[in-house]
């Protein structure tokens, strides 16, 4: 039963306080901050591809002849007479790219499926701090690691002559990219609601069952979108590659063959190129073109991502 | 032989005929040559299916014995049940009659009981009728259920191998680089600067200027990125334009490295004639950690239900007041940790500061405050991950008589023991995150 | 307190293309329970967000018409925060904000510019007890909102709508997502509390409006279709849809 006490007549005569117009004043300062850190924000996105795309510009508009650029595989920006030709430069980062794959992706949609339906909670827990403290390894010291220990490793086993190769740089990007395949795949899986679990066992599934037959039809967006992921963190890798492929520009016939990658073209070559000349420009030129292919991959696991998301909730 | 058919969940059904009438030829117990009588039919049961020879039938599961009389009707499926008798290991007590409620223990004592009640002419049974006897082991596998089972047990196996291919290699790989720089690690390694053109000496300078890059590119990154988070998670409108800015943020954060160093000069060295200094690094470091704190904040913010703001609105909070007291305090700890992994990042990439600022060398004092505090904005600085590189590609390693005389360091122990720095303040700034992020899940307020 | 009436004049709301409500014209005299009934969809909600201008969060929602609060039109108010302070407002979902019960309650009057302590403990204090919850908690003010139970967790609402002393209260369907004692409770408490304010009870509980409205309005499909004393509109309605719906034919 309410009762409203005696107080109610001696209450303090509060005059109703309203916002005060300073309050007001200090409020709106903030919000235009607050605003202003948006924009800002949005300019920079932005700004990263205006930046890179004005320095190169000039030779992929101007001198660059583009059909040689993909198709050649002579590159010799230094000689008398430069020619730009990154064809096996993109073979180089193709193949280490699908070897890494090859490599990385049942890795690492194995241990998401482990991890999401197979151990138990405390083991969860250690195997999700293991594959963050993986991924929080950087990449100069996985180049240290393809340089130092890898190699000298590769060349016992393979008989090799030298350890630097498709082979290495493989191996190292496949570690430094299960992680990113682990979490999103691991969030793909966990997004299956539990009632499709639950409707398989009540029909007598198994839990190998389950996951072949009811989660990978349901996650298959879900776990796509993390092999993209993964592939687009192969691609953009640029010091790990550096150390671990060898770099001799020529297209690969055998694992074990030295490529070089366009990440580590620019990582390399842009210390020696004079500002504002061609050779200059044409890295630039190299970094559009990757940050185009890493936007794209982005991209598109995120709509593949949204898309679930928007199907869940329709 | 008798008549076998499997039924959908694995399980057996064995049928045997016996003549309607007492004739003369043995049978064999199929329809076309049926056994004498129930008694010959339950000496065949017992031959084919109990006792302990190999090529006996055992059953189990769900399996079924049927003895049919035969009879002249289009199929020979079409038996009606009369009696049916039950057998169940698992229910058997004293008293078993073979009933659903007191089941017998086994298949001999089952024959046995048929075979009496045979005897006794309690079960005669006419021409088109039949009498079951059912195993009933509820609850025990079928072959169909030991398969999964089977293939269950071995994807467990293969999987955790496979899981287990991710970390001992982690393991394996500190141990050794631990192991390695062990003759390195002492305390003077972290306090001195490289000297004798990096044969000796420690990673002071490039440790300071780690720091100092990190803390000024965080700066500048994180109240940027946290407004900008809030801006977009709690003032924008949702209409095409911040959708399409949304999308740009998250897919932002995977741009390569090598990317945003080309962005850092063209941005920072070149158009804002920063040169390659200290500003220029670390501008370069904060632009490709924004697009990251921006995400984890909107996410932070995102994750505190709508209602509580709603509820807020109500009473007559502004936007702002809202955000001030429910929102921010309640996401600090999803911000807080994306911050941090931010500042991990930052420590270890060495592209981005490659063209905008690392130095291969430079003298700073070691005594004192300003070795606190020997960069300057200006200048270029050396930094850990850097040095890294320039340990692995650049530096000659010193001759053999140098090592003797101490005034060097086998060149591995340097570059093992500067690895091992870097990594360990990557990882125990990560450590820092995971257990400021396990520590908040206990402390959930909803 | 004092206590005011609402007049509505010819309010429309359209959410996009479509409508939610149609010219409707309604007098909310002051100190009473005003019962609101209908069934889903028919307006009812987007009625209360008009008049405490919340409305203003539904980015699709264009309106027009006239809703006077105390003779001022609130749809040309410039202080709005103002305005929601003076109107509480209770939802169907309980919500506990995340907080001490002390500070949940001490919420709105904190924004508001009230800092003494003094005088916040003596408000908690009166509308806990308003509320029904004091006895509840008294011992344990400190315990977090959002671990109180559902029915407790309405009546903490309830406390913070009351603490910034409003002349008028509404409530959105209150009951839905609580329990039968606590809702006998609670419709105990504004009974109490409407000799001393007006009271807007939105409710898809016919029997509840019955139970409490001085008078009732009857929406259906984003119209008004009838409004009268609460005796005759559940006798005698003049409107065959009213009928059809507090007997329960539809709806």
């Amino acid at each position: 039963m309410a009762t409203i006490t005696g107080n109610l007549n001696e209450r303090p005569a509060r005059a109703r306080r309203g916002y005060s117009s300073l309050h007001r004043l200090g409020e709106l300062a903030i919000e235009s901050l607050i605003r202003l850190c948006g924009w800002s924000a949005i300019l920079f996105v932005f700004g990263i591809f205006f930046f890179v795309f004005r320095e190169g510009a000039p030779m992929l508009f101007g001198g660059l002849d583009l059909v040689k650029f993909f198709t050649s595989t002579d590159w010799n920006p230094v000689s008398k007479t430069p020619s730009y030709g990154i064809l096996g430069l993109l073979a180089g980062t193709a193949s280490v790219t699908v070897l890494s794959m090859a490599l990385a992706v049942p890795l690492g949609l194995g241990a998401a499926v482990f991890v999401s339906e197979f151990c138990s909670p405390k083991i969860k827990e250690a195997l999700k701090i293991a594959i963050e403290m993986l991924a929080a390894i950087p990449s100069i010291v996985w180049g240290f690691i393809a340089y130092m220990m890898l190699n000298p490793l590769i060349i016992w086993v393979t008989g090799a002559p030298v350890g630097l190769n498709v082979l290495n740089a493989s191996i190292i990007l496949a570690l430094m990219s299960v992680p990113v395949i682990v979490s999103v795949g691991e969030d793909a899986l966990k997004a299956v609601p539990d009632s499709y679990r639950e409707a398989a066992l009540a029909l007598g599934a198994s839990r190998w069952e389950i996951v072949y037959r009811v989660l990978f039809p349901a996650a298959k967006n879900g776990l796509l979108a993390a092999v993209l992921l993964g592939i687009g963190r192969a691609i953009g890798e640029t010091m790990a590659v550096l150390m671990a492929t060898g770099n001799a520009n020529q297209i690969p016939t055998s694992p074990l063959d030295r490529v070089q990658t366009l990440t580590a073209t620019i990582a390399a070559e842009l210390g020696e190129a004079v500002q504002g000349d061609d050779h200059y420009r044409v890295l630039f030129v190299i970094g559009i073109l990757l940050f185009v292919i890493a936007f794209v991959v982005n991209l598109s696991a995120d709509l593949i991502v949204r898309g679930i998301r928007g199907k869940q909730n329709a | 032989m008798p008549e076998t058919a499997m039924r959908g969940n694995g399980s057996k059904h064995f049928r045997y005929f016996v003549a309607a009438k007492p004739n003369g030829s043995t049978g064999d117990g199929t329809p076309e040559h049926p056994s004498r009588s129930i008694r010959e039919a339950i000496e065949d049961i017992r031959v084919r299916h109990a006792g302990d020879s190999p090529s006996v039938q055992r059953l189990n599961g769900y399996d079924r014995i049927d003895i049919c009389s035969v009879f002249k009707g289009p199929t020979t499926s079409d038996t009606k049940q009369r009696y049916e008798f039950f057998v169940d290991p698992l229910g058997a007590s004293d008293l078993a009659i073979g009933s659903a409620q007191l089941p017998w223990p086994d298949l001999e004592s089952a024959l046995e009981g048929v075979a009496k009640m045979d005897a006794e002419g309690a079960i005669p049974l006419g021409p088109g009728e039949h009498l079951s006897l059912s195993v009933r082991e509820v609850f025990s596998a079928t072959p169909v259920d030991r398969r999964k089972r089977r293939h269950e047990r071995i994807a467990q196996v293969v999987l955790g191998l496979v899981t287990l291919t991710l970390v001992v290699p982690l393991v394996a790989i500190l141990g050794h680089l631990v192991y390695k720089a062990w003759p390195v690690l002492t305390p003077s390694f972290l306090f001195e600067n490289p000297r004798n053109q990096m044969t000796a000496g420690g990673v002071w300078a490039p440790l300071i200027g780690t720091f100092y890059l990190v803390f000024i590119s965080l700066l500048v990154a994180s109240p940027i990125g946290v407004l900008a988070g809030v801006y977009l998670n709690e003032y924008a409108r949702d209409n095409w334009f911040t959708r399409v800015v949304n999308l740009a943020v998250v897919n932002l954060a995977g741009v390569p490295s090598i990317v945003h160093a080309l962005f850092g000069v063209g941005a920072f060295v070149m158009f804002a004639n920063m040169g390659e200094s200290v500003l220029a690094a670390s501008c370069t470091l904060a632009i490709m950690t924004l697009p990251v704190i921006i995400t984890s904040t909107r996410e932070a913010l995102a994750s505190v239900p709508m209602n509580f703001r709603e509820a807020c609105w109500n009473m007559g909070a502004s936007r702002w007041q809202t955000i001030r007291t429910i929102v921010l305090p309640n996401s600090i700890n999803g911000i807080l940790t994306g911050v941090i992994l931010q500042v991990s990042r930052a420590a270890g990439e060495t592209a981005p500061i490659l063209f905008t600022g690392a130095a291969l060398y430079m003298t700073i004092p070691t005594k004192g405050l300003r070795s606190f505090f020997p960069y300057s904005l200006q200048d270029g600085c050396m930094a850990l991950s850097y040095h890294l590189h320039v340990m692995m590609t650049q530096v000659k390693g010193a001759s053999p008589e140098a090592i003797e005389a101490g005034k060097s360091l086998p060149l591995e122990h340097l570059q093992y023991g500067t690895a091992i720095v870097l990594i360990g303040l990557v990882l125990t700034v990560n450590s820092f995150s995971i257990g400021l992020r396990m520590y908040l899940r206990s402390r959930k307020k909803w | 307190m004092a206590s005011v009436g609402i007049q509505i004049r010819d309010l429309s709301v359209k959410y996009g293309e479509k409508p939610a409500l149609r010219e409707v014209s309604l007098d909310i005299p002051p100190n009473q329970i005003f019962g609101i009934i209908g069934p889903a969809n028919s307006g009812k909600t987007t009625l209360l967000k008009c008049i405490n201008r919340t409305i203003d969060f539904v980015t699709t929602a264009s309106v027009s018409g006239s809703l006077l609060v105390a003779d001022q039109d609130v749809r040309r108010m410039r202080n709005v925060y103002e305005l929601r302070r003076r109107i509480g407002m209770v939802f169907p979902l309980p919500v506990g904000l995340p907080m001490s019960i002390y500070d949940n309650v001490a919420y709105g009057p904190r924004m508001a510019g009230v800092r003494q302590r003094g005088e916040l403990d003596v408000l908690v204090e009166r509308c806990l007890r308003q509320a029904a919850l004091w006895d509840e908690v008294k011992d344990r003010l400190n315990l977090l909102g959002t671990k109180l139970s559902g029915g407790q967790q309405q009546r903490l609402t309830l406390a913070r709508a009351l603490s910034l002393e409003p002349e008028i209260l509404c409530l959105d369907e209150f009951s839905i997502a609580i329990d039968p004692v606590t809702t006998m409770k609670i419709e105990e408490v504004l009974l109490e509390l409407s000799r001393e304010m007006s009271i807007v009870l939105v409710t898809n509980l016919v029997q509840q409006a019955r139970r409490l409205a001085q008078n009732v309005a009857f929406f259906n499909s984003s119209r008004l279709v009838e409004v009268g004393e609460t005796k005759q509109l559940f006798t005698k309605p003049r409107e065959q849809l009213t009928f059809d719906y507090v007997t329960g034919n539809i709806g």
